[in-house]
């Protein structure tokens, strides 16, 4: 039991990470549908530079910077050439999932390093993650930062009139968003699952996103949200555990996902909005033009 | 940017014509294949006779064309099925799970009729052929209608809905034709059992007859959005929601109409692939592969700007594109996926490109 506990926390740090760096990007206005294809990427990259130097902190430092870039290019199309940031998302994603499969094919197969420790007995990045929660929280409600990036994702043409650089907040939330997803993709394939293989993250980068919709664009739900689907995931993988017998491994595996719509279907409802109110970004997803 | 007498710079475009957009689009093509010679390079192949041997495979080999013709019906379908949610600004990124659902339901319809286990049929292979066709486009269209259901009355963002559908369904497919799953190949090989040959799809000098259904879908599409009072309020819908609204557009019954159709499409190029390909006729053990193929139909719908006409041409090259880099991975020895990152490739540099459909460089005399 205590082994699914902390399995199911490893699980829940990773869309932690990736869904926090989405938080960020959306409260300052754009959505990156993308994460996914930066997680791949920081997966990938990350396991490939690990592998050869025989260093995890290379593995992760690289990781994070792979996701800052593709962050910052999402940034650029959004931002600076003013693209559909569905489209500059949808685009990152299957640039992250075409390349990596070919760059990575090669690296299939296990790491083969000794495991991060662990302090005790849980993922050291189950303690990383709380930190970066509360920051995130302080940064965004409590400091004149975090003002001007939620004031930036309301209603950029205000806050620039205000004296606010929109396009300077938003390159650094969706750089740092990058960097976060990045991180989380590394966390994968270097802690959770050390080994690689075609395709592997199958959705994980999606339901972070989801998450995010989940979370009311509050870093504390949000924590709430991947501890519940973390364990969920793991439940998936080890049905056993609770229901032997019932139902193939293959109609387990489904259930995260079937929950996602479910719970999105719950927050979406009349009852439920009128009684939290609506804290989705104002402008989120449309791209600001000065004028 | 000055240069002596001249200036260049960017202006923002008011219109863009169709062969405006053409030439963006062929541009951004040209670019990605040559952004790919890095690729080849890397890898220590030259890559012009890399993109020699594409091309010569993909269009001119009698057993590399059919392929490209097979492959093309596919992204002919998947592209219809993304362009038809588009037009009404929705993104369908559930072609993959939609076709999964519509292998599903054609080797349901076999299934029922007990052909699994007997292999005879006192029932006309024509019947059947057409039951499953029809039922792999109603297992689309359903997958489709949660989607569109969920988005047109709740707002629920329709690419989350979409993307949680290809998993649920991925491992549906999982679940039906491995481990004792009931379409399991009576061999156990971990994919569904095979069709029997009576009821392979007929063929056309080779060709299956899916290929009508593609170009008349796309031909039908284009009708329907130049032509038809559905098709004015699907691109009003895609043009300004509220202003749709305003002008007593059921906007529900929109998206829920456009994720039917396209859901159904993508289901017809489940039946195809796994139908009506020769040499496939089941549910391949690597199904999940034809599912991430399907994501090039929408770099094709990106490209062609929603226009199912136009997306035929780029169906077909993308199609050849992606059969000959398979080939060239096997020849000159190169590592897993080269069409994959192709595809990738592709996407980003449409995406880049898509600042050209509103800017243009304009390059003058300076005035002063």
């Amino acid at each position: 039991m205590w082994e699914f506990i902390a399995r199911s926390l490893e699980a829940s740090m990773i869309f932690t990470f990736a869904a926090l760096g989405e938080l960020i990007d959306q409260r300052s206005g754009i959505l990156n549908v993308g994460i996914e294809g930066v997680m791949l990427f920081g997966a990938t990259f990350g396991f490939i530079i690990a592998k050869s130097t025989e260093n995890y902190w290379f593995g992760f430092l690289v990781g994070m910077t792979i996701g800052a870039l593709l962050g910052l290019l999402h940034g650029f199309f959004s931002v600076t050439l003013g693209v559909d940031q569905v489209v500059s998302g949808m685009g990152i994603w299957i640039l992250g999932f075409g390349l990596t499969t070919y760059i990575g094919n090669p690296y299939t197969g296990p790491l083969g390093l000794e495991r991060i420790p662990t302090i005790l007995g849980l993922s050291p990045f189950f303690y990383v993650g709380i930190v970066l929660v509360i920051i995130t929280w302080f940064v965004l409600f409590k400091t004149s930062l975090g003002l001007k990036i939620r004031s930036v994702g309301e209603d950029p043409s205000v806050a620039e009139v205000s004296g606010i650089n929109v396009t300077r907040t938003r390159y650094l939330c969706v750089t740092v968003g990058g960097m976060l997803a990045g991180l989380s993709g590394a966390i994968y394939s270097l802690f959770y699952n050390p080994v690689w293989n075609y395709n592997f993250l199958m959705g994980w980068g999606f339901i972070a996103l989801a998450l995010v919709f989940f979370s009311m664009w509050n870093p504390f739900i949000l924590l709430g949200g991947s501890l519940l689907f973390g364990t969920l995931w793991q439940l998936s993988l080890n049905p056993q555990l609770v229901l032997p017998g019932i139902m193939s491994r293959y109609i387990w595996r489904a259930t995260p996902f079937a929950i996602t719509i479910g719970v999105l279907l719950i927050i979406s409802t009349k009852w439920f909005r009128l009684r939290w109110g609506a804290a989705k970004p104002e402008a989120l997803g449309t791209p600001y033009v000065k004028e | 940017m000055k240069l002596g007498n001249y200036e260049l710079k960017l202006e923002r475009r008011a219109t863009l014509a169709g062969w405006q957009a053409a030439i963006i689009s062929i541009f951004a093509i040209i670019f990605a294949l040559a952004l790919f010679s890095i690729i080849f390079v890397q890898a220590k192949v030259n890559p012009l006779l890399a993109y020699r041997e594409i091309f010569s495979y993909a269009f001119a080999n009698r057993y590399g064309l059919l392929l490209t013709i097979n492959r093309f019906i596919f992204l002919s379908l998947c592209t219809s099925a993304f362009i038809i949610p588009f037009k009404a600004g929705l993104w369908n990124i559930g072609m993959a799970g939609q076709l999964y659902a519509g292998a599903l339901g054609a080797f349901a319809i076999l299934f029922a009729f007990g052909v699994k286990d007997f292999h005879s049929l006192n029932i006309s292979p024509q019947l059947l052929i057409f039951l499953m066709l029809f039922a792999a486009a109603v297992a689309g269209a359903v997958l489709g209608a949660i989607a569109g259901f969920l988005n047109g009355k709740f707002n629920i963002n329709e690419i989350v809905v979409t993307m949680m559908l290809n998993f649920i369904v991925f491992w549906l497919v999982a679940h039906m034709i491995k481990e004792g799953g009931p379409f399991m190949n009576p061999g156990g090989r971990g994919e569904s059992f095979e069709l029997p040959s009576s009821l392979y799809a007929p063929l056309i000098m080779g060709i299956p007859f899916t290929i009508f259904l593609a170009l008349g879908i796309a031909a039908l599409l284009y009708f329907l959005f130049a032509k038809a009072r559905i098709g004015y309020q699907i691109k009003a819908l895609g043009k300004s929601p509220a202003a749709a609204r305003y002008a007593g557009i059921d906007t529900f019954k929109i998206s829920l109409l456009v994720f039917v159709l396209g859901g159904a499409v993508a289901g017809l190029a489940g039946y195809h692939y796994f139908a009506a390909v020769p040499g496939v006729y089941k549910i391949a053990r690597n199904y999940g592969y034809f599912g991430d193929l399907s994501f090039y139909g929408i770099i094709c719908g990106l490209i062609s700007l929603g226009n199912p006409i136009a997306a035929i041409p780029v169906a077909l090259l993308f199609g050849g594109l992606s059969i000959g880099g398979r080939l060239v991975q096997g020849k000159f020895h190169m590592s897993f996926g080269v069409d994959y990152a192709l595809l990738g490739v592709l996407m980003i540099t449409l995406v880049a490109f898509q600042f050209f459909y509103r800017y243009k460089i304009v390059w003058r005399r300076r005035k002063d």
